[in-house]
């Protein structure tokens, strides 16, 4: 069954009573719908033992024939759904289509003679007997439980003959059906998927718990949601008979809301959701192509064929990938095709509904610390639909590419070849599902940090969970000896159990930000750091490290702000700083102040180093080195000086100056793992990734927790080639990356 | 902040500007020979957005929509998750899928558009 003929349903449908052709849209459906099964006969067929008709007469002297809910197997109408004119009159070609996916199937398995053998033949033929060879029993066995999903009745368990599935077998069909399942019960509560998918599983004597855990990980139902998400999306403009601009100015509201799509999607479609949905868009667009010619109408239902057709392919990696997400695209309408280039509609609803339910989504983490705590065991499934999904594609290839030669006929050249190319290439295959699951594993991990740092981005100190110092006799001491020592995370532990214990302590929360500033963490330093303020408003070394740790986050207004609390606070340059100027700061005031100072004493070092900082908050890069250097003059032992001079160094793309600069300051400091974090960058940013991974690995090693570092490490690690060590990276482990990475 | 706009972007840009002097910066020009354009916005997409073109061909960076006719790619982003991406926070693919980001143009030329690209800005 060629996939060209689902795209150009207009040929092969041209009159719904000519539709039993063996070209037929709904027999490739139900075939991509099974399109494990394939695979499964061929697994079978190579058990010789199991093509015994031993275990099949043992079968067939059950009176199965009439499978478990096929009495529901009717044509079903809605009567208030729009087109369901045209659904009916596909339906009377329906029937016939699903006689001949059937035919397709027995003739397949040749096991036709088996019947006239007994002498017997099957009452109806959509209706098969559960008979034959094992493959054949399960296909059947396979396609009545689709079947059942139409009526959205119960599927009763039923016994059936050994069908001799090996582990990997029951592995593959306990995976793909419970996927499947929620794709076909997507209105139906959980307990009803789990009936359903039990009652299949328990049939092929397939222990659903095998993993130790219900068929569907929570994963999954997240996967799950997406995948609902964006189809709803899809499905919701596809009543083009109609003409779905008027038809979408009328649903706009529907837009907004999250739910009310979903809602109206059940409404409209029943229990039969997308499957109906699928074949009236099949419909109508015989229809559209028909009696329309215009182009952009045209090609948008071609891509709504496309786009459930891609939508049949049950995998959420494919649902997501950005092929998908276009096709999708182009069929809501939201691009057209003009002239060859896409161009992209005023459809300002969707998007609203994007925010929306992102914003929802935002608040909602609580599946992400759910699915943290099923991850051992979901971990290993993501891997084994994707090798399934690749092995998939490699089985469709050409026929892949026949759609494609299919579609870009539409004059879609662009991306359509861009798509052939990577089908070609295998880029669709296992790269991009692992890429994606990758991607959807990045995601959740940020989801997860962002839990955690949601806090601390505002503004709020996040304290490590178990503190051995909490106890100690004196934390602040213990604390300042360690930062001295250069422990700078044993440091940080000790000076936040000094906090706890006395939270007014402005000297232990200034020294706890300057350590997490050293550590290379400004989102804890600047949340520190405005504790210490609050306990000591006035503290200049306070407020210029708020100062550079709100520049090195890019907030310059913050930033700004700070500055020029320094300078106001100041003994001596305080009278300088008229206060009425903190109401509204321009950069430019607060140089000119800072000029004056260095003016009326050239000898204080701390002057020039606020004067480094502001000119890196207006890029003016020369002034800053400058500026740093002509401290540097006065306090050449101060490491974090280097430092700074480095990174504007850097900033200003001198990275091999940066460099010196960096070594000074670990010469004055070893563990500054600041300057060992931006040592990396600047090997990265000269190209030089292969430096750069050992020296982010070297900066993670002393500080775990380097949140930018870890970021960096990816990128680094994937521009060196090396995507051997990502998961190492995705995985945080520190060990192996040390010993594949050491520092010479 | 010498050039008015408060974005945080704004930084990540002009470190793009200067890298493309380097030897690093050059090799990127020859590796994607594109052109985006970027609109960010300082809070929702669409809205007071900061046009930047960004020329992979010439290795050039530009205020305002670009002048060499249509850019391969333009992506719109709000100024933090612009940032973001640029640091590697945020995978651009996710960034799309949660509409994040919005992409118009060729899809092969949106597709080079990764967070290796952009110069990562060192700390003082």
């Amino acid at each position: 069954m060629a996939m060209r003929d689902l795209i150009t349903g207009a040929t092969s449908c041209p009159d719904p009573s000519a539709s039993s052709s063996s070209q037929n849209p709904l027999a490739s459906f139900a075939n991509v719908l099974t399109g494990s099964l394939s695979k499964t006969q061929e697994r079978v067929r190579e058990i010789p033992s199991s093509n015994s008709t031993g275990s099949a007469s043992q079968f067939y002297s059950e009176p199965l024939n009439q499978l478990p809910g096929s009495e529901f197997d009717k044509p079903f109408i809605e009567a208030n759904s729009q087109g369901s004119e045209f659904i009916n009159r596909f339906r009377s070609a329906g029937a016939a289509g699903f006689e001949e996916t059937w035919g397709e199937i027995q003739r397949d398995g040749s096991q036709l003679q088996l019947y006239d053998g007994r002498g017997q033949l099957p009452p109806q033929l959509h209706q098969p007997a559960l008979d034959g060879t094992p493959q054949r029993v399960l296909s059947t066995f396979l396609h009545s439980f689709l079947d059942s999903s139409r009526g959205g009745i119960p599927f009763h368990p039923t016994s059936l003959p050994v069908l001799g599935l090996s582990e990997g077998d029951k592995q593959c069909i306990r995976d793909r059906s419970s996927i499947m399942a929620r794709h076909l019960f997507a209105d139906k509560s959980e307990e009803f998927i789990h009936a359903q998918v039990n009652a299949l599983l328990s049939s092929l004597d397939i222990d659903s718990n095998v993993r130790g855990k219900g068929p569907m990980p929570e994963r999954f139902r997240e996967l799950d949601d997406y995948w609902n998400e964006s189809q709803g999306n899809v499905i919701q403009g596809a009543h083009a008979s109609d003409g779905w601009i008027s038809e979408f100015s009328q649903n706009r509201e529907r837009y907004d809301n999250p739910d009310a799509w979903a809602n109206s999607f059940e409404q409209q479609h029943g229990v039969n959701g997308w499957v109906s949905e699928f074949e009236h868009s099949q419909l109508s667009s015989v229809d559209q192509m028909r009696g329309m010619n215009m182009q952009n109408i045209a090609a948008m239902e071609q891509t709504r064929m496309l786009a459930n057709t891609l939508a049949q392919n049950a995998d959420p990696k494919f649902q997501n990938s950005k092929f998908f997400q276009f096709v999708s695209k182009m069929s809501r309408g939201e691009l057209i095709i003009d002239e060859n280039q896409v161009k992209e509609t005023a459809l300002p609803a969707p998007g609203d509904w994007a925010s929306e339910y992102q914003q929802q989504y935002n608040h909602g983490d609580a599946w992400a610390g759910e699915f943290l705590n099923n991850k051992a065991f979901s971990g290993v499934r993501p891997e084994q639909w994707a090798k399934e999904f690749a092995t998939e594609r490699q089985q469709n290839g050409a026929v892949d590419d026949q759609w494609v030669d299919e579609f870009s006929n539409l004059r879609v050249n662009d991306w359509a070849e861009e798509f052939g190319q990577q089908v070609g290439e295998g880029a669709f295959g296992e790269d991009s599902s692992n890429n994606w699951a990758q991607a959807y594993d990045e995601f959740l991990n940020e989801q997860y940090v962002a839990k955690q740092r949601s806090d601390s981005s505002r503004g709020v100190y996040v304290f490590s969970d178990l503190n051995p110092y909490v106890g100690h006799p004196n934390p602040l001491k213990e604390g300042q000896d360690l930062f001295r020592k250069g422990l700078l995370s044993e440091a940080v532990l000790a000076l936040e159990a000094e906090v706890l214990k006395s939270p007014e302590n402005a000297e232990g929360w200034r020294l706890l930000g300057i350590a997490h500033a050293e550590n290379d963490d400004d989102q804890q330093a600047i949340a520190a750091m405005m504790r210490a303020q609050e306990a000591d408003p006035t503290n200049l070394e306070v407020l210029l490290a708020l100062g550079v740790s709100h520049t090195n986050e890019l907030e310059q207004s913050a930033a700004l702000k700070y500055l020029f609390g320094w300078l106001r606070h100041h003994p001596k340059y305080g009278t300088i700083a008229p206060p009425e100027m903190s109401d509204s700061l321009y950069y430019a005031d607060v140089a000119r102040l800072y000029n004056e100072a260095a003016v009326m004493s050239p000898d204080d070092a701390d002057v020039h180093i606020v004067l480094g900082v502001l000119y890196n908050l207006s890029r003016e890069y020369d002034k800053a080195i400058a500026a740093f250097e002509r401290a540097l003059k006065l306090k050449p032992q101060d490491y974090s000086l280097w430092n700074k001079l480095g990174a504007t160094q850097a900033n200003s793309v001198q990275s091999a100056d940066a460099i010196m600069a960096y070594q000074q300051a670990l010469d004055l400091k070893p563990n500054y793992v600041r300057a060992w974090a931006n040592m990396g960058i600047s090997y990265a940013n000269q190209g030089m990734y292969d430096e750069s991974v050992r020296y982010y690995v070297r900066a993670l090693a002393m500080n775990p927790k380097a949140e930018n570092a870890w970021q960096y490490l990816r990128i680094s690690l994937s521009c060196a080639s090396r995507n051997d060590m990502l998961e190492a990276c995705d995985s945080r482990n520190l060990d192996l990356l040390q010993k594949e990475f050491p520092l010479q | 902040m010498s050039d008015s706009s408060n974005l945080k972007s704004e930084a990540i840009i002009e470190l793009m500007k200067q890298h493309f002097s380097t030897d690093a910066g050059k090799e990127l020009v020859k590796k994607i020979g594109l052109v985006y354009q970027f609109q960010i916005a300082p809070k929702k997409i669409g809205i007071d957005e900061v046009v930047y073109t960004v020329d992979l061909k010439k290795g050039e960076v530009t205020k305002g929509a670009y002048e060499g006719g249509k850019p391969d790619a333009t992506f719109s982003f709000k100024d933090e998750d612009f940032v973001k991406l640029a640091l590697g926070k945020l995978n651009p693919q996710i960034a799309f899928m949660r509409g994040a980001m919005k992409i118009k143009g060729s899809l092969s030329a949106a597709q080079k558009f990764t967070p290796d690209i952009f110069p990562k800005p060192s700390k003082l």
